[in-house]
């Protein structure tokens, strides 16, 4: 399959698969487990390359992460796939005590997530996969920003020991990336510089993130944008000193904003630096079927939602420095 | 290997028996904290299983062609904790750091403190899931000979992850993975009859595609036979269920069928008395409860109990 570019996009999903497959010949004791999503989540491509080295369980999604414990603690290095619905809901119990307790090495990817999922509606969009993962003692949480950094995250995902659970988005994004970039589990990246606003993006929201940045600049707001696939454990210092330099932020997730990423950087702010922060991500809605872009303007989560966003913790910055 | 213990192997089966039960009551006394009911109905099972049946290395516990067993009723875990210290993983005497903090035991099962346990578990209905992935991992190694052991209680096969599991495990053609269902009667809070009725029993699991043996789980010979036909004369392409018949709380009478004995830890006079008994229905030497001079734990919080 062609690598992606401006006339051939990959969608995340196709460049998941890919990376599975480029994985599996360097580490064999990779092994793809499915709940009967293989095509939907791209580990299809896998099941073709290593035959052998794919095992299906069926609709039954506590069984594939309790399959996925016991085949960690033969040795293997399991990654069982399903939407990150039945992940985070179904097979909930399953994640945290088969697997996050004893700490093995399981690498969970989350397909389908946040609002563009296809028209599934509420049952299939999930949205709270990030603050429920993140709230699993030693389980890892990443949500990649584009192809390139998806490929990052499961490169260090191998080189590292325990559990992981990354996103999947279902989406063709723009590249952010160069190829060969590495990823760093508690490190963001600083993507655009700037002394205004902070602009902290996870996953696929750092795109829309840049592109807030693009119109604040048309004002003569300069933003720096701050992209963090690494949501647990986070960037603290990064946070620190962004904020130390803007005075204000703004934090974009592709989920909701209770409990995950926009939460994670508000708690860092409030016991280091307090400075006026606003979330961007769905506030406390189920996410119904629709188009993609009806449902990010629904739930104000467009380029345009981030800049107003921006343009208010600005001015709430303003307001406090004159009272104080 | 025979199928028939000689009359030194059971009594030497017999005796560990007994002191499974024995220092599960030492501990959860000890502790105040743990589920005789539980403990007392698979000493029998767990003995059988460790000091007859499974290849293990107690002093190689990561021996890559090892038995597993998994213990998906992880709230038995003093009848396997007495188990793994008599069988020589750690000392009879750390039993009694059980469900104290910083401890080798932990009220639920936890892999990673407890040298011998094979994984962690305390929700029920997940550890045959556990059990299988541990199963097909061996296939996939060609470890021809090693088997995996899960033991289930009666009421947690009413989970529904049990039967994914089960159904996973006859499709998969898992013929070195064995059952064994602890059907000791009680669940927490009253008869499993009564709460959720689970028969007909060996008939579920053999629809789900399974090899079902039954057994008394407190006659030793019945077991040590049942489990030598596990291994040797039943694997031909379908995993085994082997429910054995027991009797929650067994070994003290106010305990046996009484849910109420469930989860609850008697106070050391209790305890001794239910020891004392226990020596005279297993024929050996008086014996009471070892700490019966040392205060009883009790919790403390803001100088309250």
């Amino acid at each position: 399959m062609a690598e992606s570019s401006p006339l051939n996009p990959l969608e995340m999903r196709d460049a998941f698969g890919q990376t599975l497959i480029e994985l599996g010949k360097r580490y064999p004791e990779i092994l793809v487990i499915d709940a009967d999503l293989n095509t939907s989540s791209k580990t299809v491509l896998f099941k073709k390359a290593f035959p052998d080295r794919f095992i299906q369980v069926g609709i039954a999604e506590q069984n594939l992460f309790g399959i996925a414990a016991g085949l960690a603690l033969m040795g293997f290095v399991p990654f069982p796939s399903t939407f990150a619905a039945f992940t985070s809901r179904r097979a909930l119990d399953q994640v945290a005590i088969s697997i996050c307790y004893p700490k093995l090495n399981v690498k969970i990817p989350g397909s389908y997530v946040g609002l563009p999922t296809s028209r599934a509606g509420a049952s299939h969009n999930c949205i709270e996969d990030l603050a429920i993962m993140r709230a699993l003692p030693s389980m890892r949480v990443a949500d990649p920003g584009d192809n390139a950094d998806l490929r990052a995250i499961m490169e260090t995902a191998m080189e590292t020991d325990g559990p992981v659970y990354f996103r999947v988005t279902r989406l063709t994004l723009d590249d952010i990336f160069p190829a060969g970039h590495r990823f760093e589990w508690g490190k963001g990246v600083i993507v655009r510089p700037g002394q205004d606003v902070s602009l902290f993006g996870t996953g696929m929201m750092t795109s829309l993130c840049l592109r807030a940045a693009d119109l604040l600049a048309g004002e003569g707001i300069q933003a720096e944008v701050i992209h963090m696939a690494s949501i647990k454990p986070i960037d603290r210092d990064l946070i620190v000193d962004s904020i130390s330099r803007t005075g204000c932020g703004v934090a974009a997730e592709n989920a909701t904003i209770l409990g995950g990423f926009g939460s994670a950087v508000a708690e860092v702010l409030a016991e280091t630096v307090p400075a006026p922060l606003q979330r961007i991500g769905v506030r406390d809605q189920w996410v119904d079927s629709g188009g993609i872009d009806e449902l990010f303007t629904l739930h104000c989560m467009q380029p345009e939602n981030i800049a107003d966003a921006a343009r208010a913790v600005i001015k709430t910055k303003r307001a406090f420095t004159i009272a104080t | 290997m025979n199928p028939h213990l000689t009359l030194e192997e059971h009594e030497f089966l017999e005796e560990k028996a007994y002191e499974i039960r024995r220092l599960s009551l030492e501990m959860i006394c000890y502790s105040q904290w743990g589920h005789i009911g539980g403990s007392f109905s698979m000493a029998e099972l767990m003995a059988v299983l460790y000091f007859h049946e499974m290849r293990i290395e107690p002093n190689n516990p990561r021996w890559d062609k090892r038995d597993r067993l998994i213990l998906s009723k992880a709230h038995g875990s003093p009848a396997l904790y007495a188990a793994l210290a008599l069988r020589g993983y750690f000392s009879v005497e750390q039993l009694y750091s059980y469900c104290e903090l910083g401890g080798i035991l932990e009220g639920h099962t936890d892999m990673k403190r407890t040298p011998g346990l094979e994984s962690s578990g305390g929700p029920l209905g997940m550890g045959l899931s556990v059990a299988v992935g541990m199963a097909v991992g061996l296939r996939l190694k060609e470890d021809p000979r090693a088997r995996v052991y899960c033991i289930l209680g009666d009421g947690e096969i009413q989970e529904g992850n049990v039967w994914e599991a089960a159904m996973s495990a006859a499709h998969y053609k898992l013929d070195n993975l064995v059952a064994v269902i602890d059907y000791n009667k009680t669940m927490a809070k009253g008869l499993v009859t009564d709460l959720m009725g689970i028969e007909p029993l060996a008939a579920k699991w053999a629809s789900f595609g399974w090899e079902v043996l039954e057994v008394d789980g407190h006659d030793i010979p019945a077991v040590a036979h049942t489990l030598y036909q596990a291994r040797w004369v039943k694997p031909h392409g379908q995993p085994i269920a082997i429910i054995a018949h027991t009797v929650k709380g067994k070994g003290v009478e106010m305990a046996e069928f009484n849910y109420k004995w469930h989860t609850h830890a008697p106070d050391p006079q209790t305890a001794d008395q239910m020891l004392r008994e226990m020596a005279i229905t297993y024929r050996r030497p008086e014996q009471g409860y070892s700490r019966i001079d040392e205060p009883v734990k009790k919790e403390t919080f803001y100088g309250g109990e």
